[in-house]
């Protein structure tokens, strides 16, 4: 059905009516069941879009680093000029936060970008110019970890062929320690092997590359400089589990991974590697890379699996988890592009080497995006055990203008934010779960002095709130109250009894919701609360912001 | 050999160890052993959704379970009420109620909104979070559902009703996050959409987001008041929800009629439709087939004029419609001359009296005992939604009633039934509620429109607001000019009450034009017409100033009658001349709008706007290409084009007349019937009889625009050097 909305979308510009009632009677699916779907996904639009339509980004590394300005440019250069020329809106996370500001003009994506500049292209586009093409970097950065040092030979896929030793690798992933790079961190080796003896006709091997929480960049520059590393992985989960059937579901802003993974399939397919009788033997494996419709939920792996269905993508209650009831309701392993990524490393390597590449007692290496207030941000390869303080320091060059470290977020906003004093805790599992935070995904967004952590809570809460699905009561209403609480408090209006409201809400959604999202949206605030509550206070009891950035709205009647 | 009863598992819910079968969910474990949990989105006939997250449970896990969906195992140990789940719980409905419009319909109207009764409960009064400041909006557009989207909290019961249980696919969720919301298949209003209303989704709905519309102010006749599951025995309530029958229980009966009994009669007001159950009736005109003529009884000056009744063979007007067909009220036309058809099983008449309120368009007379069921409009509209009725309805229109209905429209008398035949599966039976667009100006055109109940305003937009250029009705058609031209819709057609066209593809459309060269011809002469006609109001428009003119209305007009009260003595020598032209009944009334030094005299306008013609149950008034206003022979006398003219410029005017006695059939009594009449401009004459009677020379008849311009510009130039 995606394909057909984007035909249509591609057509018109959006989805005309009559154009989806077509559709119905041609795809044989009511016209009801259409319009949720696309109605669902920001990727579709159901009125005819403005001639020039700037989105930009306004979550937590472009919030720090010039997004919220760029857009105050924006809307002062084109104050009174019509909606159907010019619109301005937010967008979620661009997953550009390494060059932070980043805006899309027309769905295509600016990164690094000023106001006055974004102006004169928006002004050079409504008097008929033509799209900027946008810097594209197709250079590469070989990996430490990539074993093949540039040019695979799949011999993780080749081996198996030959051994079929599918009981070796599930021991090998079991005994590394690998789990789930994509925030969970559930076992890899224990999920194929639940996939492998789960029951089922049909199985599949999906790849999650749909990161989109703010900060989380890292998947992009794995597939970007090592593709080979992430297909093969998805292949030998295939021949572990005995699916046939891969999908890649990549977010609709990655075009340049895509096509790099487009590339890498290809060559499979011609190498024998995929497809029918793989490398000669009695072993099939099909890949296809499947183009989010977009929206952060789809990163939730139910509702990952939904929209490859073609429904809106909302969580589904669990249990029973993928791993049994997947795709199709089939047995489904569904792994992030880092855990694929290093699955195929570990096979090839060895568990010693993996375990070797920490430090101090921590085991493994892994791949962290560094943004917001540092001089170099950028996604690194460091070893597990590294300390958050080396990270920033070391790795992404200190925080911006020598200020010093007020906070960071180890894993965007679902991590919380820690204060400038735990900086030292190393980048552990089990060191931030202690903490109260998690390693999650390497999404390190730093916060130099001067920055209100309350104006970074807000930012982070309506972050969710802006990618709530919608489907269960406490995250819809919930994160949509939170956000009007945490709003008044930043605009000097909050009431004595607001503290307690907003602990009974925390619980409720932490407790309540039916996925990670309305279960994590409390975790921002409740952080600031616990290492910054003379921030919270402030402007609770005081009604002012320390920080001076949060602007005090007038008292009104 | 029968299934085996699944294996029984133990767990602990509140301390009480429980016995249930494999795959009973928590909440159902529960419930049977007598611990009750509290939910919202989930009811027994549906399947379990967890989305409200009221009946969560600790099972001691990092989160809580969704009781209604998550399955008891065996040695689980469920906690239902401990103070952090009920805390939790609290939140949740504290949450719902912060945009919860309490009381909302369902606890006003029966008291039993799921939602206030959970907070009743839990001592919620004032939510102490924010409200919500943006509307979700009213749907008010179904007759007999109402619809309030702020009282909708997402439960998705009314979707698994719609989808799940009656399998018709209208309802799903719409946009995403606190944005989302419930919407009838492309978000359309109720009313528009494919909704057959089947009421499952409102008896579904927890709160007052779907609830019953009553119908008040109607009463029905005698009959038997049928219960639920009578109905439901008839085919054609087939999946119709039984609990919203029963809310409607009193709006259907089954009536008997003896054979010649009469069922309605013609210029009634009514509110009700009947169905044949059993039994024939015929349906025919009382009235007489004639039109009201003037005529001068002695030649000279003075002469008194005479109105008759005069039929279409003895007095042919000119462009008077030479229908063969009349239209009526029910499924089928009747032939002019001879205006009776018969009804039989499976037949509905008294649609448009019972949506629309408009007058019986004809008498209906058992021809056998009959068995009908009389509705009111709410139970009407359930049928026509249901698609096993749609179903027959249409067939029964495409076998008896797509020749006469084709035919009532002269362009397409040379259609030869082979053509009929092509077209009989082809066309598409379309619905329309008030208000609701049929064909936008501007829009690529795919199709030609038959009228077959209820009326079409076309209008024009232009800068500045709509221009009405035509009402049309039953017998009416549009859409032919962008087939035509092939150019895009030069107008727009919107349906004013509850309207049914015949939809014939702009491919069939060609084939017929192909085929009927005739066709053609007068299709192209028409829409010339139309667009010359069009063309010439918006030049007539354009050229006038318009401030306090239109204020009065008067620009509305075509043609007024204006006394000069200058000269104007009031010595009312132009009422009497009409009143003496017309039979003693005056068209005219010496009293109206001022303007300037100008009484407005009350008589026919010819409006551009002419609401006369909204709502003729036999659409036997029309206007003359001179926009003169014509009643064509089959008026019954209803009176609704008096009624509605704002102008009282339609009189009713009595004629004696021979009738069936009802008492005795076979024998003719004699009776009085009216007929409508509006100001002709005495046309027999060389001018009306008011102009030329008036002895002071004071009144005129005018052109607005072109008369009053003068008088305008004048004042407006004056205003303007003032100011």
């Amino acid at each position: 059905m995606f394909d057909e909305l984007r035909g249509i979308q591609h057509e018109f510009g959006y989805l005309p009516p009559d154009q989806l009632r077509r559709l119905a009677a041609k795809i044989d699916v009511p016209l009801s069941q259409i319009h949720a779907v696309a109605s669902f996904y920001p990727h579709f639009q159901l009125t005819p879009p403005p001639q020039v339509d700037v989105r930009v980004c306004a979550d937590m590394s472009c919030h720090l680093r010039g997004g919220v300005e760029v857009k105050a440019a924006l809307e002062q250069a084109f104050r009174g000029a019509s909606p159907e020329a010019v619109s301005i809106r937010d967008v979620s996370c661009l997953g550009r936060c390494d060059q932070a500001p980043a805006i899309s003009i027309n769905d295509r994506i600016y990164c690094n970008v000023q106001g006055e500049h974004t102006a004169a292209v928006v002004k050079d586009l409504l008097s008929g110019g033509a799209l900027p093409e946008p810097a594209r970097e197709r250079r590469r950065t070989p990996l430490v970890s990539d074993p093949y040092k540039g040019s695979s030979n799949y011999s993780v896929v080749r081996r198996f062929v030959e051994t079929r030793d599918w009981a070796g690798i599930v021991a090998t992933l079991k005994a590394s320690g690998l789990r789930g790079m994509g925030g969970a961190g559930f076992p890899t080796g224990s999920k194929w092997e639940i996939v492998r003896n789960a029951p089922g006709k049909e199985k599949y091997i999906v790849c999650n590359a749909d990161e989109s929480e703010p900060g989380t960049i890292k998947d992009r520059f794995v597939m970007e400089n090592a593709p080979w590393l992430v297909i093969e992985g998805m292949i030998t989960a295939g021949l572990v589990t005995g699916a046939r059937r891969g999908i890649l579901y990549i977010r609709h802003e990655y075009e340049n991974p895509k096509e790099i993974l487009r590339e890498e399939i290809d060559r499979c397919y011609r190498e024998g590697l995929l497809g029918a009788r793989i490398l000669g033997s009695d072993l099939s494996f099909d890949l296809e890379i499947f183009v989010s419709p977009g929206g952060y939920i789809c990163g939730e792996e139910s509702a990952l699996l939904e929209a490859i269905e073609g429904k809106r993508a909302e969580p589904r209650n669990k249990p029973p988890f993928p791993g049994t009831n997947g795709l199709w309701n089939q047995p489904t392993a569904i792994n992030n592009v880092e855990t694929f990524a290093f699955a195929t490393v570990i096979l090839v390597r060895g568990v010693e080497w993996f375990k070797s590449q920490g430090k101090s007692g921590s085991a493994g290496v892994k791949f962290v995006g560094i943004s917001g207030d540092v001089n170099r941000p950028g996604i690194f390869e460091v070893p597990m055990g590294t300390k958050y303080s080396e990270l920033i320091q070391d790795y992404a060059g200190g925080v911006l203008d020598g200020r010093a470290l007020l906070g960071f977020a180890p894993s965007g906003p679902s991590s919380g934010y820690l204060p400038a004093s735990m900086a030292d805790l190393p980048l552990d599992w089990n060191a931030l779960a202690a903490a109260g935070s998690m390693v999650g995904s390497g999404a390190i967004v730093v916060c130099g002095e001067g920055r209100c952590m309350l104006d970074m809570a807000l930012n982070a809460v309506r972050f969710y709130r802006n990618e709530s699905c919608g489907k269960c009561v406490p995250c819809r209403v919930g994160s949509q109250k939170m956000v009007e609480m945490l709003t008044g408090w930043t605009e000097g209006r909050a009431s004595d009894s607001d503290l307690q409201l907003l602990s009974e809400l925390s619980f409720a959604m932490k407790l309540t919701s039916i996925c990670g999202l309305g279960q994590i949206v409390p975790a921002p605030i409740q952080s600031v609360l616990k290492h910054f509550p003379q921030v919270v206070d402030e402007h609770v009891k005081n009604r002012r912001c320390p920080a001076g950035v949060c602007v005090p709205k007038r008292e009104t009647a | 050999m029968s299934s085996r009863p699944a294996p029984e598992i133990q767990l602990t819910i509140d301390g009480k160890q429980v016995l249930v079968p494999a795959g009973t969910t928590i909440f159902d474990a529960a419930r049977v052993n007598g611990i009750p949990i509290p939910t919202l989105c989930h009811q027994q006939n549906e399947n379990p959704v967890g989305v409200c997250r009221v009946c969560v449970v600790d099972v001691g896990q990092r989160v809580y379970a969704a009781s209604c969906i998550r399955q008891a195992e065996a040695g689980m140990t469920v906690k239902t009420a401990t103070e952090q789940v009920q805390g939790a719980r609290h939140t949740l409905i504290e949450l719902l109620m912060s945009d919860h419009p309490a009381p909302c319909a369902r606890q006003l109207h029966s008291g039993d909104c799921e939602l206030e009764h959970l907070a009743a409960v839990a001592g919620i009064s004032e939510p102490r979070f924010p409200r919500r400041t943006t509307p979700r909006g009213k749907d008010d557009s179904s007759a007999v559902i109402a619809v309030d989207h702020e009282s909708c909290i997402l439960c998705d019961r009314c979707i698994r009703g719609c989808d799940d249980i009656r399998h018709n696919w209208v309802l799903a969720r719409r946009g995403k996050g606190y944005q989302a919301g419930i919407a009838f298949d492309n978000n359309l209003p109720m009313g528009g959409s494919s909704c057959v209303s089947c009421g499952e989704c409102m008896v579904s709905c927890p709160t007052g987001a779907l609830t019953n519309k009553r119908v008040v102010g109607t009463e029905l006749g005698q009959g038997d008041v049928l219960d639920p599951a009578e109905l439901l025995h008839l085919p054609i309530f087939e999946n119709v929800s039984g609990t919203f029958l029963e809310l409607n229980q009193k709006a259907v009966v089954k009536r008997r009629f003896r054979a010649g009994e009469i069922i309605c009669r013609e210029g009634d007001f009514g509110s009700t439709a009947f169905y044949i159950l059993e039994g024939k009736a015929e349906v025919f005109l009382s009235s007489p087939i004639a039109h009201v003529k003037t005529q001068g009884s002695s030649s000279g000056f003075f002469s008194r004029l005479k109105s008759m009744l005069s039929a279409r063979e003895e007095d042919s007007r000119s462009e008077e419609s030479y229908r063969p067909f009349i239209p009526i009220d029910a499924s089928v036309d009747l032939p002019y001359d001879n205006p009776i058809a018969g009804l039989g099983p499976g037949d509905l008449f008294g649609e448009m009296t019972c949506m629309s309120y408009y007058p019986r368009s004809a008498t209906v007379r058992a021809k056998t005992d009959c068995v009908m069921l009389e509705m009111l409009r709410n139970v009407l509209d359930i049928l026509q939604r249901n698609k096993t009725f749609r179903a027959q309805l249409e067939c029964n229109y495409r076998a008896r009633a797509l020749d006469s209905h084709l035919r009532s429209v002269p362009i397409f008398a040379p259609l030869t039934k082979d053509f009929v035949d092509h077209l009989r599966d082809r066309v598409e039976l379309m619905r329309f509620s008030p208000g609701q667009v049929i064909c936008r100006q501007g829009d690529a055109a795919d199709s030609f429109y038959l009228i077959r109940i209820g009326f079409v305003k076309v209008s024009e937009e232009k800068l500045g607001g709509e221009l009405v250029l035509a009402y049309l009705a039953r017998g009416g058609y549009f859409g032919e000019i962008a087939l035509l031209t092939g150019s895009p819709r030069t107008a727009t057609c919107t349906a004013l009450d509850h309207v049914e066209v015949v939809r014939i593809s702009a491919e069939d459309f060609q084939l017929m034009l192909d085929k009927f060269p005739d066709v053609r011809h007068s299709l192209e002469a028409t829409a010339h017409e139309r667009l010359e006609e069009n063309r010439r109001r918006t030049i007539r428009t354009e050229n006038v100033p318009v401030d306090q003119f239109l204020a009065q209305g008067l620009m509305e007009a075509q043609s007024l009658l204006v006394l000069d009260l200058d000269r104007c003595t009031r010595c009312d020598q132009c009422v009497r001349a009409c009143a003496d032209a017309h039979d003693g009944v005056s068209r005219l009334v010496r009293e109206g709008l001022r303007f300037d030094k100008y009484l407005v005299a009350t008589s026919c306008r010819q409006c551009r706007d002419p609401l006369c013609m909204v709502g003729c149950p036999v659409g036997s008034i029309r206007r003359r290409n001179t926009l003169e206003v014509i009643i064509e022979d089959w008026c019954i006398g209803c009176g609704l084009c008096a009624n509605n003219c704002p102008y009282g410029n339609i009189n009713l005017h009595p004629f004696p007349v021979e009738v069936d006695d009802p008492a005795h059939p076979g024998r003719r009594i004699a009776s009085v019937k009216v007929k409508a009449t509006s100001c002709d401009l005495c046309h027999d004459h060389a001018e009306p009889s008011c102009v030329y009677a008036c002895p002071h020379d004071a009144a005129h008849r005018v052109n607005p625009p072109e008369f009053f311009a003068n008088i305008i510009q004048p004042q407006s130039a004056a205003t303007k050097a003032r100011s």
